[in-house]
């Protein structure tokens, strides 16, 4: 574990603030708050219907495979067969404009649930390499592409952004903290900035 | 080991709780011969060398139950499909 770490509480978010050797930052980490967040289980059988529902009332691709698309400030991720998180750009009632599915599928307010991480920087995937099991390379997990997946033995969602190295954790609120750690105790070595969004 | 999730991909065993034999079927409760017919589906189990299907959780992905056919000798896995197919 980083010394760094030792001075923090393991029951508390380490603070704000650069980790690592001095000059360096391989990775930057902005911890976030969902802005709205809820889950969308499809009925028994209902799934091709909730498909066709989603799409003629808000404007949704639901692709029933591991993947994060995005539309009309809603992002959808597969999270399992006819199961996806939609998580909102902006603060919303995302229950609310949800509600017309909810013929087709169980709506489960998810907003504290989660907190959210944005992984960037050139050495993102060094750090990923300790803790994920999935293959990261862009020609196996391009943009787009999500998976949960446990990492450190912390349950998370995440996905890859468009652009250069940049991905999105989404982690259980009560884990918030060793997931954290984790991320800290294994970017050190490549310079780290660790910082919480708005 | 790796399982090959069809919703998830190619996973590490330790993202699955493994249940057992996929082969056999929960016996009636309501049967005469109940007692009899669950003592042998809880506690009568074969334990075979070679090709068997088998129930994995994937309680760290996609929470769906996966039949695997794996050799248990080598641990080479012929397929795996979700339990109940598509939702």
């Amino acid at each position: 574990m980083t010394s760094a770490l030792n001075t923090f509480p393991v029951t508390q978010m380490p603070a704000d603030g650069r980790y690592g050797p001095a000059g360096t930052q391989g990775v930057s980490v902005r911890v976030f708050d969902p802005p709205a967040l809820a889950l969308l289980a499809a009925r028994r059988g209902g799934a091709s219907a909730l498909t066709v529902a989603a799409h003629a009332t808000l404007g949704l691709a639901l692709a029933d495979t591991p993947r994060l698309t995005r539309a009309n400030g809603l992002a959808t991720i597969g999270a399992g067969p006819g199961r996806w998180l939609v998580l909102a750009e902006a603060p919303e009632d995302l229950a609310a404009r949800l509600a017309p599915l909810a013929a087709h599928a169980a709506i489960t307010e998810q907003t504290d649930g989660y907190v959210g991480f944005e992984l960037s920087g050139a050495r993102t995937r060094d750090l990923l390499a300790k803790g994920v099991t999935v293959d990261l390379d862009p020609a196996a997990f391009p943009p787009g592409a999500a998976a949960t997946t446990n990492v450190a033995h912390i349950n998370v969602t995440f996905w890859r952004e468009p652009g250069d190295e940049r991905f999105g954790f989404l982690v259980a609120r009560s884990y918030r903290v060793a997931f954290a750690r984790f991320l800290i105790a294994s970017g050190a070595e490549y310079g780290i900035a660790f910082a919480h969004r708005g | 080991m790796r399982i090959p999730c069809p919703y998830c991909g190619a996973r590490d065993a330790s993202e699955f709780a493994y249940l057992g034999d996929a082969t056999l079927t929960r016996p009636d409760p309501a049967a005469p011969d109940a007692d009899e017919a669950f003592h042998a589906y809880v506690y009568l189990r074969d334990n075979p060398a070679g090709a068997h299907s088998e129930w994995w959780y994937h309680s760290a992905g996609c929470r769906r139950w996966v039949k695997v056919a794996r050799d248990t000798t080598s641990h080479a896995i012929a397929g795996a499909e979700l339990a109940g197919g598509a939702r």
